[in-house]
């Protein structure tokens, strides 16, 4: 008896599972516009304009000296928008959250006083206004005047991708790995192997490595896909492109979703039903999602905490990618991130080879 | 004839229970045969052994003569299979569903006339998770007869569907016999295994207790009839009219059963007797032995029990 060849049977499992993916609108919708949904409500919510748009609120004083005009029109020539409201209208707005920096007077000096929830701002509006503070100083006692020293804002490798959005790009993007890995692999797995689908499979002569096969590489294609839209979306609506190398930039991505799918397959050994798959896969999940740097990097978190997550695979893989795409850098000095996703990608992959059940 | 599925002293031991202890079944090319027991006696796990889904503790297994372990991809091209629950994906269609699988066969029946035998032509193109539970069933039937097998095994086929359901897939079962497919099927109802099948095992606690024709396995119980008593209330205790007339009268669920050889003689003799005990039975049946009473005598218990 001749067996139908595996490689046909390989091109039509991936083609009954794209055909079927696409059925299921609510999941595809979801996995294509939630990235996007990111992208362009953070992005939109945390558009920087760079030091331009940087506002010092000052209260009014009494009576405006010498010193006082001379002091605004330093901050002014350091391009801080200088916004001069009474106390009470001042205070108003300290209240309602919206200054960053505000700037007082008390008795014959001044006061900053900074909000502790946008101490980033607040510490660049305090800078300018320390630099032209000295300026004010020198104008007044007729001594030369100090040599301002020009800031910029920017990511550490190039000037286009100075925005949260061009931060976020590379985040989401590993963001949708993990969630492919972890949900659309793992929990799927787990679920046929409960409803008993792959039992159904098991008595027909289908080779498994080609079910298996055709599900990997139409995860692996939604994921190229989802990436690709994601560039494309982030090109368009912020003009953010990649600043390093394709070649790398896809290399990594490709390494990524090997990784994650391993990664699902693996989980997927360790729990019998979706409930309990639920469970792990979240435990796993949400501290990735929140801690390994998706949104937000953890610079100020203690040493211990920093360590501790760059042994989670998703946190040396963003330094990674941002690195690549953000700052236009090769992997020199990724070393031993790109070793440690290397260990988890093997050591998943052992799993998954050696537990993995049908049944 | 050549024996199409052979098994000798199959075992398996699942953690807490030996659920197959030791069965020997034969089976020849053709016939129909039924693995009859009630719930948990070790049917479905005999059944999926033999289909090569459960690796077996012990034992010998032969499908067509091949061998499990040896020729897998063989035996799976030729047998067909229908789990006692078939799960697909949701949005497949039974058109689809029957073209994918069988894609994976070196032989194939066409799609239309698997459809037009299971009666699924108008629910093609639906969605399987839109199907009712019989069409799903029918679906399932098709999905094993996809690659044209020489064996079929069936789980349960009936399993869930009205009468006329029940009715149709018999139709379907005795047009397989009529190709010439062996077939292999559990059921826990006997008057399916009596309609449907050429022979039967009986099975209980992982053990065959029994094996041969319908016909055989009740002639083997010695009493082709049985008189059914029913009453208005609670049926009265049977003890002093046993003693009496030297019946064995059994009480069951609302019913006196008196097993006989002889009904003719027995009726006048009991019918006198209730009269001079003044027991007012409701009415009174004379059938024949069913495989039922069989499970009964061999077992102690009802099949449903």
């Amino acid at each position: 008896m001749k067996h139908p060849n595996p490689l046909a049977l390989l091109r039509q499992q991936f083609r009954i599972e794209w055909r079927l993916y696409l059925r299921d609108r609510g999941a595809m919708f979801w996995s294509f516009l939630f990235p996007l949904l990111m992208l362009f409500g953070m992005g939109m919510i945390f558009r920087s304009g760079g030091s331009q748009s940087l506002t010092l609120v000052r209260v009014a004083p009494a009576q405006e000296s010498a010193r006082d005009a001379a002091f605004v029109r330093a901050l002014n020539e350091a391009h801080l928008k200088v916004l001069t409201l009474d106390a009470a209208a001042a205070e108003a707005r300290w209240r309602k959250g919206d200054t960053s920096a505000q700037l007082e007077s008390v008795g014959e000096g001044y006061r900053l006083r900074l909000n502790s929830y946008l101490i980033a701002q607040g510490n660049l509006a305090a800078q300018a206004a320390s630099q032209a503070f000295m300026v004010a100083q020198a104008r007044l006692a007729g001594s030369p005047e100090p040599e301002r020293i020009p800031m910029v804002v920017e990511s550490p490798g190039h000037a286009r991708s100075n925005t949260y959005a061009a931060f976020l790009v590379p985040g989401l993007i590993g963001l949708n790995l993990l969630t492919m890995g972890l949900f659309a692999v793992g929990m799927v797995t787990v679920s046929y192997r409960e409803k008993g689908k792959f039992r159904r499979l098991a008595v027909t002569p289908l080779p498994k490595w080609v079910f298996l096969m055709g599900q990997i590489l139409q995860r692996a294609t939604v994921v190229v896909l989802q990436t690709a839209v994601l560039l494309l979306a982030a090109w368009l609506g912020f003009g953010i492109v990649n600043q390093g190398s394709y070649l790398v930039f896809a290399a990594l991505v490709v390494a990524g979703t090997a990784t994650f799918i391993a990664m699902g397959f693996a989980l997927s050994s360790l729990a019998s039903t979706v409930e309990t798959y639920g469970a792990i896969a979240n435990l796993a999940f949400f501290p990735m999602m929140i801690f390994s740097g998706v949104y937000f990097r953890l610079d100020n978190a203690p040493k211990w905490m920093q360590s501790a997550l760059m042994v989670l695979p998703l946190s040396p893989y963003l330094r990674a990618l941002r690195a690549v795409f953000n700052d236009g850098a090769t992997l020199a000095g990724h070393g031993l991130g790109l070793a440690i996703l290397g260990v988890w990608a093997l050591a998943a992959f052992a799993v998954a080879v050696k537990r993995f059940r049908w049944v | 004839m050549p024996s199409q599925i052979h098994v000798r002293q199959l075992r398996k031991q699942f953690p807490k229970v030996l659920a197959v202890a030791g069965v020997d079944l034969e089976v020849a090319a053709g016939e129909v045969f039924g693995l009859l027991g009630p719930n948990g006696a070790g049917k479905t796990t005999t059944l999926e052994m033999i289909e090569g889904l459960t690796p077996p503790d012990g034992g010998e297994i032969e499908v067509c003569g091949l061998r499990w372990g040896r020729d897998d991809a063989e035996i799976r091209a030729r047998i067909g299979v229908q789990l006692q629950a078939t799960s697909l994906y949701n949005k497949i269609t039974p058109r689809e569903a029957l073209d994918l699988f069988g894609s994976y066969y070196p032989k194939r029946r066409s799609t239309d006339e698997l459809l037009e035998l299971v009666q699924l032509q108008e629910k093609k193109d639906a969605y399987h998770i839109t199907l009712s539970g019989g069409q799903a069933q029918r679906l399932a039937l098709a999905l094993a007869l996809v690659n044209d097998p020489e064996v079929v095994f069936l789980d349960e086929p009936t399993a869930g569907l009205d009468p006329q359901g029940r009715r149709s897939l018999w139709d379907v079962v005795r047009g397989m016999k009529g190709a010439g497919r062996t077939v292999m099927l559990t059921t826990h109802y006997m008057d399916e295994a009596e309609v449907l099948c050429d022979r039967l095992a009986i099975l209980d606690h992982g053990k065959v207790l029994q094996t041969g024709t319908p016909r055989e396995l009740i002639a083997s119980l010695g009493i082709p009839s049985v008189v059914e008593l029913t009453f208005d209330g609670a049926p009265p205790d049977p003890a002093g009219l046993r003693a009496r007339l030297d019946v064995p009268i059994e009480a069951r669920g609302g019913v006196w059963e008196i097993p006989t050889a002889d009904p003719k003689a027995m009726l006048p003799r009991l019918l006198t007797a209730l009269e001079s005990e003044r027991l007012d039975y409701d009415q009174v049946h004379v059938r024949r032995a069913t495989l039922e009473d069989v499970f009964l005598h061999l077992t102690g218990r009802s099949l449903r029990d």
